[in-house]
């Protein structure tokens, strides 16, 4: 919706992961600028959570350079890497609540970066962040549940709640990792609304990955689609078809090492009266 | 498998090949049995012929003959007693519990700030748990009045901090690392991430951890008491002292500790079985007293914990600010207030008063230790001492497992023909766990004479009510497929244990034997003591002067290397036989 500033909030140049003999990521160039919302699309294992976690600092670059907020990430001395991940908000697939504290206590660790030494109960927060964090668990509409320990919570409830936290940052930007892959698809809709609406209302720059074709076609500002690692699709959402989407999300998703392997297995089950597949045409 | 290969390997069945053996696990296989054999040779080192027997009969008749009756303190006496004991007890565990914090912290691999520093937490746990609390009692002994409790407390809580630390390490090691990621990602500190994301995944079974001490240095007290620590252990000496007559008054004070160590054994156990969460379905005595308090008032506090929300439609973030009285909260907050109350009443009957430390001897009598020496004693007689430990150690280990593979079968509940055979088992193990090792090795000596047999006798009587319990344990966990598929077959009792039950239990059996060996190896020092003989002589004998507390630095550097070896060799073979 809105359009790239002269300014980006993420700069991504020649960024390459090895883990030992994989590489992960293959000389990834992205810029995303301020309020946009990108969506990340791809299969499991096509570099989309390695990039995010780049650009959040949990990971160190093999080569290049993930430029956030002005700063070079990976050269970021860890104090001043806490507080720019402090900026930086992540949403996560298995939502990463601690599972034994409240809710509350859960949403205060967004806080984390502004107050300093540690936290052991709601006692040591102070009144004004309670408050916030309230404020946030109101809106994402769980103030009800502000007590209850984190597992008790569905894991739609328990996601929204993981956007409360995220919020409890005052975030500029939002990194979210699959946050519908673990859910059903009632709460992936509203888990999903909400993060527009509050990347809407807060000017957010959002980077969101996903596998579901149908979410990311109305939702994102642009898509860009992640193959082994590396982006052979970088294109607006605007004006694209879902048949568009399918076709280059077909080319994106299905590695044509993994058509022919499960060719020749079924091939080879053929004789059992299995039909043979062909070509692409059975998904 | 495609069809083509499984057609071929059907028409060749000479093909298929056994695979080759790996190297490691014919070396393993041949330390095992070597181990075996050695444990065998021990056993029939120790004397446990028929004429011994009946003369050690003969001589307890004697002694009983010459003893007064049984006998207990009067009550208020008896309250002092008990009080003191669980004081040192608790004050020393909780010491313990606190030191290790940090030395686990350093020593989980997935919180250590650096490689030297896991190697420094590992080594704090080897060297503390190498050193036997009654030798650094009886050591430190110089620097407090007799009958005071100061060193006690010490020994506790230097001693404990090896076995507490590595089970605080293990559990860090253990965590769900995706919440601690995500207080990373918020921009938390290393020290918030350690308190927000990994403290609370771990505190259930760092609690379970300090209880358990708490068990083991309850039956530990007691030979405290032979090294002048004040309570149960030291007025049950003084009685042995006036040997034979007041064998009847120690006695009492035996039977006093062992109902002691049984109650909270039973308690400590279900509170374990409360804070990990696990749904007391075995049918322990501590599982049944859990499932009575839930039956009790607990039941509907729970209800409505789980329902534990805020209510009420027009429900606002001021209104929200309170946090409302819940089940959940009155209880876990009576929970801390009883565990604050413990420990504040642990220090408090430990009777800790500065005016029994004598200031002058402390930092001479720390300084005296330095520099270790064999003293007046050649490297030989160390050497027979070593063999004489390994020796009782390994025969005790021999027993142990053979009764305990007995015994821990029958009390598993897919082992056991009914649920009566498994319950009495059960209980026999908690009896056997509540007897503490020295109690029986004095009343064992009194019956065999001075001398190993004793000693090897009392561990390996200790050592079943550990192991039985641990192999039950892991009997019982064990999938039931296997076994359902095996009895589906046509199998019958026996060979479904055989064929499913312990193959698939092999693995913690091996290992239980060989942590059982490793703890074996440092109580057959302590047993010295008491006159079992080998190395924990020498040490008892050190330990009590200025003079030769070199020898003691040195013996102790001695077991370090022992244990160590232990431990080296139990890891690989576990980790070849994983």
């Amino acid at each position: 919706m809105t359009s790239t500033t002269a300014a980006p909030i993420i700069t991504i140049a020649g960024l390459t992961k090895d883990f030992g003999e994989t590489r992960a990521l293959r000389e990834v160039n992205l810029t995303v600028g301020k309020g946009e919302v990108v969506v990340l699309l791809g299969l499991s294992g096509s570099g989309k959570s390695t990039l995010l976690r780049h650009i959040d600092g949990l990971e160190l670059p093999t080569a290049g350079d993930v430029r956030v907020l002005g700063q070079s990430v990976p050269s970021l001395r860890p104090k001043a890497l806490r507080s720019l991940r402090g900026r930086v908000a992540m949403i996560f697939q298995q939502f990463e609540l601690v599972p034994s504290l409240t809710v509350l206590e859960n949403v205060l660790t967004g806080a984390l970066s502004r107050v300093s030494g540690p936290r052991l109960g709601l006692a040591m927060w102070p009144k004004s962040l309670k408050r916030q964090a309230l404020g946030h668990l109101d809106r994402v509409g769980l103030l009800h549940r502000a007590y209850n320990r984190a597992d008790q919570l569905s894991g739609g409830q328990q996601q929204r709640v993981g956007i409360a936290r995220a919020l409890m940052q005052n975030p500029d930007v939002l990194l979210a990792d699959e946050p519908v892959a673990s859910l059903d698809p009632e709460s992936s809709a509203v888990v999903m609304n909400l993060i527009r609406q509050i990347a809407a209302e807060r000017r957010l720059t959002v980077v969101c990955s996903l596998h579901q074709v149908d979410l990311a076609l109305g939702w994102g500002d642009r898509i860009v689609g992640l193959r082994h690692g590396a982006v052979v699709l970088d294109t607006p959402a605007l004006g694209l078809t879902k048949a568009q989407v399918m076709e280059i999300y077909g080319r994106v998703s299905t590695p044509t090492t993994e058509l022919t392997a499960i060719e020749t297995e079924l091939g080879s089950l053929a004789v059992d009266g299995a039909p043979a597949l062909t070509g692409r045409s059975a998904s | 498998m495609t069809a083509a290969t499984a057609t071929a390997a059907a028409a060749e069945p000479a093909l298929v090949r056994r695979p080759r053996i790996s190297w490691n696990k014919v070396i393993a296989s041949a330390v095992l049995v070597a181990m075996g054999a050695y444990a065998i040779w021990s056993l029939t080192q120790i004397d446990f012929s028929l004429y011994n027997f009946q003369r050690s009969l003969a001589s307890l008749g004697r002694t009983i003959a010459n003893s007064d009756p049984i006998s207990f303190p009067s009550v208020p006496d008896l309250v002092y007693l008990v009080s003191l004991t669980l004081g040192v007890v608790i004050a020393g565990t909780v010491v313990a519990a606190l030191i290790s914090v940090p030395v686990a912290y350093l020593a989980a691999a997935n919180t250590t700030p650096a490689r030297w520093a896991r190697v420094l937490g590992r080594g704090i746990g080897v060297v503390t748990r190498a050193v036997p609390d009654v030798i650094l009692a009886m050591a430190l002994g110089l620097m407090f009045t007799l009958g005071s409790t100061w060193a006690g407390v010490i020994a506790f809580g230097f001693h404990s901090i090896g076995m507490i630390s590595k089970l605080f390490a293990d559990a860090i090691e253990q965590i769900d690392e995706g919440p601690r990621t995500a207080i990373r990602a918020t921009g938390g500190s290393k020290g918030q991430e350690f308190w927000s994301g990994v403290f609370p995944q771990v505190f259930p079974s760092w609690v379970a951890t300090a209880l358990h001490r708490f068990d083991i240095n309850l039956r530990g007290s007691v030979i405290l008491g032979f090294a002048g620590v004040g309570g149960l252990g030291y007025r049950m000496n003084i009685d042995f002292q006036r040997f034979p007559e007041g064998l009847g008054p120690a006695l009492g004070i035996a039977i006093v500790i062992f109902l002691l160590c049984v109650v909270t054994e039973i308690i400590s156990s279900a509170i374990r079985v409360m804070l990990l969460g696990a749904e007391p379905s075995r049918r322990t005595l501590g599982g049944a007293l859990m499932r009575g308090l839930r039956r009790g008032p607990w039941r509907g506090q729970r209800k409505r914990a789980a329902a534990g929300t805020l209510t009420g439609s027009d429900l606002t973030v001021e209104k929200a600010m309170r946090r409302p009285w819940t089940g959940s909260r009155i209880s876990s907050t009576g929970w801390a207030c009883v565990g604050v109350l413990v420990v504040v009443a642990g220090f408090a009957m430990a009777d800790l008063d500065p005016r029994q430390i004598t200031w002058n001897y402390v930092w001479s009598t720390f300084m005296s230790f330095w520099p270790p020496s064999p003293g007046a004693y050649d490297v030989n007689t160390f050497i027979t001492a070593i063999e004489q430990t390994l020796e009782m150690a390994f025969a005790a280990a021999l027993l142990t497992f053979v009764f305990s593979l007995i015994f821990g079968s029958l009390a598993a509940r897919n082992v056991a023909p009914n649920g009566w055979v498994r319950n009495s088992f059960r209980v026999l193990l908690v009896i056997f766990r509540g007897v503490p090792e020295l109690v029986l090795a004095i009343v064992l000596i009194i019956i065999t004479g001075l001398g190993p047999q004793a000693g090897v006798l009392a561990l390996a009587f200790g050592g079943v009510g550990l192991l039985g319990k641990l192999i039950a344990d892991s009997f019982e966990e064990v999938g039931s497929g296997p076994e359902d598929a095996v009895r589906a077959a046509g199998a019958g009792r026996l060979q479904v244990f055989t064929s499913a039950t312990v193959p698939q239990g092999l693995p913690s059996l091996l290992g239980n034997t060989l942590y059982l060996l490793d703890t074996n190896i440092r109580s057959a020092t302590v047993l010295g003591i008491v006159g079992a003989g080998g190395i924990g002589f020498y040490l008892t004998v050190s330990a009590g002067l200025t003079k030769t507390h070199p020898v003691v630095s040195a013996i102790i550097g001695i077991i370090i290397v022992m244990v160590l070896a232990v431990e080296g060799l139990a890891s690989y073979l576990r980790h070849v036989f994983k």
